[in-house]
């Protein structure tokens, strides 16, 4: 485990509900509840952080949630007990998820790849859970190609990533990298928050 | 385009509140006698030294990137214009006031056009049956 980064998003949880349970998650709901809604079969989720995101869950679904903090993990616990489904949170790094390959009918994360430290390996362990042909659902924000909201997300990203999230990554590129066929991209916010849709190849697919 | 009023009304004061708040800062700092690019540069760098703490604030109520991005253009934006004119000539508090909230209110209209332009693209994509890379 990237001691680490699990050490940044542990001490992270002070303020973390604050800063985003209110004004953010409200301001998202919709575009988030309308990407769960998609939920079927095995589900892997990441990163569940205090789990803010449960309430947007549709109910009965088959979820394992993961989050590399501990102390995370132990703020979304009520949430996911008032769950009306099968949830079950795990302490795990997403570089080395302890689960066997293709597992997941389909995998969500939701403002994850911002964070973790080597995206395109990261996005390849989910590709080797996944069963072939399943699916990834990202609600995500990332850089901007546009003057001056680039720049800004550029110059503040120094200083973000030390309490938690970098501000300027190419998600969908990332995802492509990765192996991912049929990505799509929907803008939520101009070019920087988006919900991205894409697929894991099935074998024949690859050739 | 938002259509919840909360966050309209929030968007709108969080613009027009930081707009305000840098043109007062800036018709404070910039002495007549600057030359005018000197007045532009230190203002949007004002600007955005004052707008940061800001947006992070608003952000709690009113959302992250939605508030954040608006709100770190307009200081950078109304901190030029009021800056650059506060070194050509003596600008009132209160004209500065209302200038910087005119341009937090601009740049609010492009951000939301802008966010017009890019949906609508989408859309536009998804009916023709094609996907956006």
């Amino acid at each position: 485990m990237d001691l680490a980064t699990k050490r940044k998003w542990d001490n992270a949880v002070w303020g973390y509900d604050l800063m985003n349970g209110y004004g953010p998650e409200w301001r998202w709901a919709p575009s988030k509840r309308r990407l769960f809604s998609t939920m079927e079969g095995k589900v892997l989720f990441l990163a569940i952080g205090t789990g803010q995101d449960i309430q947007f869950f549709p109910p009965d679904r088959d979820i394992t949630a993961i989050d590399i903090s501990d102390q995370m993990i132990a703020q979304a616990r009520p949430k996911a007990e008032r769950y009306q489904g099968r949830l079950e949170l795990r302490p795990q790094d997403v570089h080395d998820l302890d689960c066997p390959d293709a597992t997941f009918d389909q995998v969500f994360t939701s403002c994850t790849f911002c964070s973790v430290p080597d995206p395109v390996n990261g996005l390849r362990t989910l590709r080797r859970v996944l069963k072939p042909g399943g699916t990834i659902g990202m609600f995500e924000h990332t850089g901007s190609r546009w003057f001056p909201f680039g720049l800004m997300l550029h110059l503040m990203t120094p200083l973000t990533r030390c309490l938690g999230p970098e501000l300027n990554r190419d998600t969908p590129s990332n995802v492509r990298q990765a192996g991912f066929v049929d990505v799509r991209v929907e803008p939520v916010y101009l070019d920087v928050v988006k919900l991205i849709h894409a697929v894991n190849p099935t074998a024949s697919a690859l050739f | 385009m938002e259509r919840r009023l909360y966050f309209l009304l929030g968007d709108l004061l969080s613009n027009t509140g930081v707009g305000a708040l840098v043109g007062l800062a800036l018709a404070a700092l910039v002495g007549e006698a600057w030359p005018a690019v000197l007045g532009m540069v230190l203002g949007m760098i004002v600007g955005d030294v004052i707008a940061l703490p800001a947006a992070l604030l608003l952000s709690v109520p009113f959302g992250a990137t939605e508030v954040m991005l608006p709100v770190m253009a307009t200081g950078m934006a109304s901190g030029m214009v009021v800056g650059m004119l506060s070194a050509i000539g003596a600008v009132s508090g209160g004209f500065a006031a209302a200038l910087g909230a005119l341009v937090g209110l601009a740049v609010l209209a492009a951000t939301y056009g802008l966010n017009a332009y890019v949906r609508a693209g989408y859309a536009s994509t998804v009916r023709d049956g094609q996907k956006t890379r």
